[in-house]
């Protein structure tokens, strides 16, 4: 007889999670992710003054709200038809790369790492070693990392004033002028928060890091010792001996929207979709299905700006408060693995191409890709022209649509709203997580996590850590999986 | 040894995120100074599943004592007050908090979803959404007028959208050395050391807004209270005394308007966010406990003495005089 593991609530993860997968033989036979909220979002915009957007959609996450502030501006600036200066670009991309950055290293250190003390690893030579440096509250990494928060806290107050919730982003540009004395506050902060970087994270300068350009390049910095024993070398060594490269493939098909506009029209991280081949990214594609989701009112796929969302908690056969996104049709993953494979990171996309998917690779794109971010934040913090504006009231049309594709900490975030008699008429969301933690869909395909858990051995069915590796992989956020209704 | 539970209900975990966010003292270290015994948190706790609801009926039975329950967002409580819409372990998360702030010493509601509704609560409120205590101005919320903590406090509200991370900690701090009674508590419940001042307080545009100097659109120097809707001198905060994020900055510091966000009215009682509302030339909200006479007065008169200085940096992105 199968065997159903329940987990609820599921934690270190944002937001409510409920996880129940089948097992037999040891095997998670089927696996379901329930998102076990609704805080009915979709009702509070309409009929609302649209610039309102940009609150209360910073609201929908405290983790990457500055996201999501920069979605709806970015929607508002995309119907407006309004331009933004130079610096505007800028101070954006500074701000949402140090939201991603203080996120990825927070998911790493707070909601990942503590997994690898699982006493399922009591026997690994390593555990002790694991044990002392990522153990919650006690770990001496968890410790450094926490404290390291610091520098990267202070250089999102000399850009965004406040965090989480900003309201920095405008359709016109950015509300806060840098001045000089604020690049040379930031630039100091930058270098501390290097400090714990090259020390603790890598024992390396970040450029040679930035240099390890393919699997081989990764295996040949591994020698040397002060690389073996930083976090990522432990994390490195040890994930591939305790497996994690083995398990939490899930469907072989990434999309990235792109981000860190550029003001040539381009993003720093390319946008398209990869499912063997790279294509670019068509987002009328875009498709949100809800068999299985606790709303009703249509079959099949609707496109985000015709999106429907009407709750019924009766539901038969509905599992989870996410809808379900396809991208034509297909289930895809979203997150830094993504947007590495899209970028053609050098590194990352090497290591994809001759090893796929896994649960390890996920958490090592992340990495790297925050290190990435470290160091272009600093090259964009030197850019900012102190004697150039960072503004330009933009003209406010009472009837249009806009679309605002942006990359959260966690994957691919869009916001789609229409404005009719000055008014919002519609907003639509689709959140990273709702790609990756989604329930099946009408074609009673799996979502891309559900996908990443079938298959796996889970050892013992009293502590299925394998589980907590596979979903903390993908860095879920449920406080996200929030739709908006048309009236 | 102070045992803390902290819940997470119909929220964006964005108070959570602002509590580590803590630099003076840091998270980690206040934690320590306040002798915190940490029974859960869903975001930093190892402990997930059954074991979490062993926690929680422990502590429901008193085999464990329940010092300090915190509670981050607003209680749902649709449809049909049914609480389906926010199931925790197949229940009704409403009823696990009804059941834990029956034996908590001390209840704490953090951030404005869980003291007054907040957001969740906004416009149509379609999921019945509430706070503890209050469901914005209205005294009852999810435990009703009466509720009184094991302490004999009802629930403690420190707002904010996030709250900021001292006045957790140090909400905290005044409970453990017995310094909060209810005198120490305005009207909606808020420590009145904290909610007593302004945002105004402190703000660096305080000079512009004294002559009427203001900005006429967003990176301008200028006052934001006249046409770009700040609420900074009605919104009851110590924002720009205190500072966030390790006193670096602050909203009307990067230069967007103060949206009064640790009020029971928020988000609905300060919509248009980034205009201000006027009958000719008179905001409709005027600075707390101005009379508009008074305000008409005095801002005219201002008007007439604006230093050239002012006028001209008040609607410029940086300095110029």
């Amino acid at each position: 007889m199968p065997k159903i593991i329940n987990i609820s609530p599921f934690n270190r993860v944002e937001g409510n999670l409920e996880i129940r997968v089948e097992l037999g033989q040891e095997k998670v036979r089927n696996a379901w992710a329930s998102g076990v909220m609704f805080r009915g979002f979709e009702r509070i915009l309409i009929g609302r003054d649209p610039m309102d957007a940009i609150v209360f959609t910073s609201r929908i996450c405290g983790i990457c709200g500055a996201a999501h502030g920069a979605a709806s501006a970015l929607a508002l600036r995309n119907a407006y038809k309004s331009k933004i200066p130079k610096n505007a670009y800028l101070v954006q991309n500074i701000a949402q790369a140090l939201e991603n950055l203080m996120s990825h290293l927070l998911h790493f250190y707070v909601e990942f790492a503590p997994d690898l003390t699982n006493k399922r690893y009591i026997s690994h030579p390593g555990y002790q070693e694991l044990v002392n440096r990522f153990l919650p509250f006690k770990g001496t990494s968890y410790l450094k990392a926490i404290r390291a928060r610091r520098s990267m806290l202070e250089l999102m107050g000399v850009f965004a004033g406040k965090w989480p919730n900003t309201l920095v982003f405008q359709p016109g540009g950015v509300t806060n002028s840098i001045s000089i004395s604020r690049q040379t506050k930031a630039l100091g902060l930058l270098r501390e928060l290097l400090d714990f970087i090259e020390q603790d994270l890598l024992g390396c300068k970040i450029e040679n890091w930035l240099e390890n350009r393919s699997l081989e390049d990764l295996e040949t910095w591994l020698t040397q010792a002060r690389h073996q024993d930083s976090d990522l070398g432990t994390y490195v060594r040890y994930g591939r001996e305790l497996e994690l490269n083995k398990i939490g493939q899930g469907p072989n098909r990434f999309l990235s929207y792109g981000v860190y506009e550029l003001p040539e029209g381009k993003t720093w991280f390319s946008s398209g979709y990869y499912d063997g081949k790279f294509h670019p990214l068509e987002q009328k594609k875009i498709a949100e299905y809800i068999k299985y989701s606790f709303f009703k009112g249509y079959k099949g796929g609707l496109h985000p700006s015709e999106g429907l969302t009407e709750p019924d908690v009766d539901k038969v056969g509905a599992y989870s408060w996410a809808k379900s996104p396809r991208y034509d049709g297909k289930v895809v993953q979203v997150g830094p693995l993504a947007r590495m494979i899209l970028d053609r990171d050098p590194l990352i996309f090497d290591m994809f191409s001759k090893l796929g998917p896994s649960v390890f690779l996920r958490v090592l794109a992340r990495i790297h890709e925050a290190l990435r971010l470290v160091r272009q934040i600093g090259i964009w913090i030197r850019e900012i022209d102190s004697g150039k504006s960072f503004y330009k009231k933009p003209r406010v049309p009472i009837k249009a649509k806009g679309m605002g594709l942006t990359e959260a900490a966690r994957g691919a975030l869009g916001h789609w709203m229409a404005i009719k008699d000055g008014k919002i008429q519609q907003y639509q969301v689709i959140t990273p997580t709702a790609w990756n933690l989604s329930p099946k869909d009408s074609l009673d395909q799996h979502g891309a996590c559900e996908q990443a858990m079938i298959g796996t051995i889970v050892e013992d069915d009293g502590n299925p850590v394998e589980i907590g590796h596979v979903i903390r992989s993908f860095d879920p956020c449920l406080a996200c999986t929030v739709h908006i209704l048309k009236r | 040894m102070v045992n803390l539970l902290w819940l997470q209900s119909g929220g964006c975990t964005g108070d959570t995120i602002s509590f580590l966010n803590a630099e003076q003292p840091v998270v980690l270290t206040a934690l320590k100074m306040l002798d915190i015994n940490l029974l859960w948190h869903p975001l930093l706790s190892l402990e997930q599943g059954e074991e979490v609801i062993g926690i929680f009926n422990k502590c429901i039975s008193k085999g464990i004592k329940l010092d300090v329950l915190i509670v981050e967002g607003s209680i749902i409580r649709g449809p049909n007050d049914t609480g389906r819409y926010f199931l925790f372990n197949g229940r009704p998360f409403k009823d696990w908090v009804t059941e834990l702030a029956d034996v908590s010493q001390y209840t704490i509601a953090i951030g404005t979803c869980a003291a007054f509704g907040g957001i969740v609560a906004a416009g149509p409120n379609f999921v019945d959404a509430t706070g503890l205590q209050f469901l914005r101005r209205q005294k009852g919320g999810l435990l009703g007028e009466d509720y009184v903590s094991g302490s004999g406090l009802p629930v403690v509200n420190v707002p904010g959208c996030p709250c900021h991370p001292d006045w957790i900690v140090e909400t905290i701090m005044r409970l453990v050395m017995g310094k909060l009674g209810v005198n120490e508590l305005d009207k909606f419940n808020r420590p009145k050391a904290i909610y007593r001042k302004l945002a105004h307080h402190g703000c660096p545009r305080n000079e512009f807004y004294e002559f009427k100097a203001s900005a006429f659109e967003y990176s301008q120097q200028g006052c934001l209270f006249e046409y770009l809707g700040c609420k900074g001198t009605l919104c009851e905060s110590d924002c720009n005394e205190r500072m966030w994020l390790g006193r670096t900055g602050s909203c009307t510091r990067a230069g967007f308007p103060c949206i009064a966000c640790t009020s029971p009215d928020f988000p609905d009682g300060s919509v248009p966010f980034f205009e201000t509302i006027k009958v000719g030339e008179v905001p409709v909200t005027l600075p707390l406990d101005v009379p508009k006479a008074w305000y008409v007065g005095m801002a005219n008169l201002a008007k007439l003495a604006t230093p050239k200085r002012l006028k001209k940096n008040a609607v410029s992105f940086r300095r110029v005089e």
